[in-house]
């Protein structure tokens, strides 16, 4: 990942305190498989219950705040890694949510004041991580947002947190 | 310098960084106590364990445990198969398990003393952060930090800040400490406390029992907080002196200065209920009285102890459960079994109508049960978590054990007045 930017189209899903019952239910939970897990994110988001099945590869999820609450459930991230999303961003996440996410190797980032900002599913948004500002590519409204921890990236970049403990230990 | 929160405290004394780095927002290593799985998450932890440490060793086998506890004898084979995958690491690394019928992993972590006031524990249970009720910090964790942390002890967390929260004043029954824990979720989800901990003071404290401040601090997750604290008091010390263990008791440092400070006015607090669809939707009882109730569930890390189902026994006593209600009690843990036994509670719970089940989870995580409600019937829990579609495709309403109690006699949402003591 470049550790300056990173660009994508956008997927809406502003909705507030969506729990991780809604991104990946618990009846599910013996299913552990990265692809058997992708058709069933936001199966019981109402409004939303098709998103499994469609294609979101390389797209920026944007979503409202204390997202991903609920359980802790790695499932309700590694369903968004396999749709290829780049990263979340929204007005503040779960904090269990944040640290699987991190662990998973998928980017969140917090952007207090979102909901604010101007945005289409036909728009193209950039973040710069070193000023840590959103830029919309279409109308060139920019956001700020929280800077992300280095040691986040560290982990993102070493390609999640297993690969950081092969070298700990016998 | 001022002086450090709680939380700061404990994460100080479990890692090597240096004094000035400990402050709000900073991500810390810290070196665990205790690393535990269960029988969800527990099979990945180990197949992601195995994939990527092939033949290691875990960093220290005496401090992991795996407490399954979420499909107590499951209704599925792969339940069954995944819970034996478990059995086969824990062997093979001679790591201790809870093994079905023991009940709530998080509940056993203190009840048997696997853990003490001012120790760090980490699972795979969002509900881990009620071991603050002890001054323990308690996280959830997904499959990967687990498979990571028992390869390398070592959990990272973003020290954060901590709210002081007072509550002011006192309660009478039947109001009891979830109504409590209710009212203070609503509060504090309105407020905002999203990545934040809370340290909880008042008069009030002391005269909480152990299971009253498990309750207490089981909804924080709820306003998607970090952490809820009690600071271990003499009822802490007292509580391990019983299990013959020494602690003593650990408080915020007094000069602390906390990001913000809050006064809860819980004078004559009434009731509560968590109303559809959402646990921080929370309502004055008087506002859903006489809704129709079809099935309830007494159990939960939130209110499955023994001191929970007395108190439903309290109102049960010589009466009899609506017919149009199912009502069924799952015990924390057989601990909880066993003081419900010697009390006569569930003598006089069997008579009114309800139905034990094995130790565990509950409705919270699947397999033990799932859809209680079907269609059309309403549920009522005294969990923690009623999200449209998680326990039925219907209502779910959450409440204490003495309201659910009262309403499984009138099949509706009752104020509960009888007390059988």
């Amino acid at each position: 990942m470049d550790r300056e930017k990173l660009s994508g189209n956008v997927k809406l899903v502003k909705i507030d305190d969506i729990d991780t019952d809604q991104i990946f239910h618990q009846s599910l939970l013996t299913i552990h498989n990265p692809e058997e897990i992708k058709p069933h994110i936001f199966g019981n988001l109402q409004g939303f219950e098709r998103f499994g099945e469609e294609n979101h590869q390389n797209k920026i999820l944007i979503v409202g705040k204390n997202f991903g609450k609920g359980s802790t459930r790695q499932q309700a991230v590694t369903g968004f890694l396999s749709h290829g999303i780049k990263a979340i961003v929204g007005e503040s996440f779960g904090p269990i949510y944040y640290n699987n996410a991190v662990n998973g190797g998928l980017l969140l980032i917090e952007a207090p004041r979102i909901s604010a900002f101007t945005i289409t599913e036909q728009d193209t948004i950039e973040i710069d991580f070193v000023n840590a500002v959103i830029t919309n590519m279409n109308t060139g409204e920019k956001i700020d947002c929280n800077p992300v921890p280095n040691p986040v990236l560290d982990i993102i970049n070493a390609g999640g947190l297993l690969e950081l403990g092969k070298g700990a230990g016998k | 310098m001022t002086g450090f929160t709680l939380i700061e405290k404990i994460i100080k004394k479990h890692t090597d960084v240096l004094i000035n780095d400990i402050y709000p927002g900073n991500i810390v290593w810290v070196d665990l106590d205790l690393v535990t799985a269960r029988d969800y998450a527990g099979p990945q932890v180990v197949d992601l364990f195995q994939k990527n440490y092939p033949n290691s060793n875990t960093f220290d086998n005496e401090k992991i445990i795996f407490t399954p506890d979420c499909y107590p004898y499951g209704n599925d084979p792969k339940h069954a198969i995944d819970q034996e995958k478990i059995r086969v690491f824990a062997k093979e690394h001679n790591i201790r398990i809870t093994d079905l019928g023991s009940g709530i992993g998080s509940h056993l972590l203190f009840r048997r003393g696997f853990v003490k006031p001012g120790d760090i524990a980490i699972g795979a249970d969002s509900h881990y952060n009620i071991l603050g009720a002890l001054g323990i910090l308690g996280q959830g964790a997904g499959d990967v930090m687990l498979a990571f942390s028992m390869k390398t002890g070592k959990f990272w967390i973003k020290i954060p800040e901590t709210i002081k929260v007072v509550l002011e004043g006192d309660y009478k029954w039947p109001t009891t400490s979830k109504d409590l824990a209710l009212y203070v979720l609503k509060y504090l989800h309105e407020y905002g406390i999203t990545g934040k901990a809370v340290e909880f003071y008042g008069d009030i404290i002391s005269k909480l029992s152990i299971e009253d401040r498990v309750t207490l601090c089981s909804l924080i997750t709820e306003a998607s907080g970090v952490i809820g604290f009690v600071s271990p008091d003499q009822t802490t010390v007292d509580f391990y002196d019983k299990l013959g263990i020494s602690t003593e008791v650990l408080s915020a440092d007094e000069d602390t200065r906390y990001a913000s400070e809050l006064i809860i006015d819980i004078q004559d607090l009434g009731m509560y209920i968590a109303c559809p669809p959402h646990p921080h939707n929370v309502k004055p009882i008087e506002e859903v009285v006489g809704t129709t109730i079809n099935s309830i569930i007494i159990g939960s890390c939130t209110n499955g102890s023994s001191a929970d189902i007395h108190n439903a026994a309290l109102i049960l006593k010589d009466q009899k459960i609506n017919s149009n209600v199912r009502f069924g009690l799952v015990p924390a843990t057989r601990e909880d079994f066993v003081d419900i036994n010697l009390r006569g509670d569930m003598t006089t719970i069997l008579e009114a109508g309800g139905n034990f089940f094995g130790a565990g989870c509950s409705t919270c995580a699947k397999g033990q049960y799932g859809l209680t409600g079907g269609e059309t019937a309403v549920t009522m829990t005294t969990g923690n978590r009623n999200t449209q579609g998680k326990i039925g495709p219907a209502d779910v309403y959450l409440a204490s054990p003495v309201v659910a109690a009262a309403t499984a006699i009138e099949g509706k949402i009752a104020i509960p007045k009888i007390r059988g003591d």
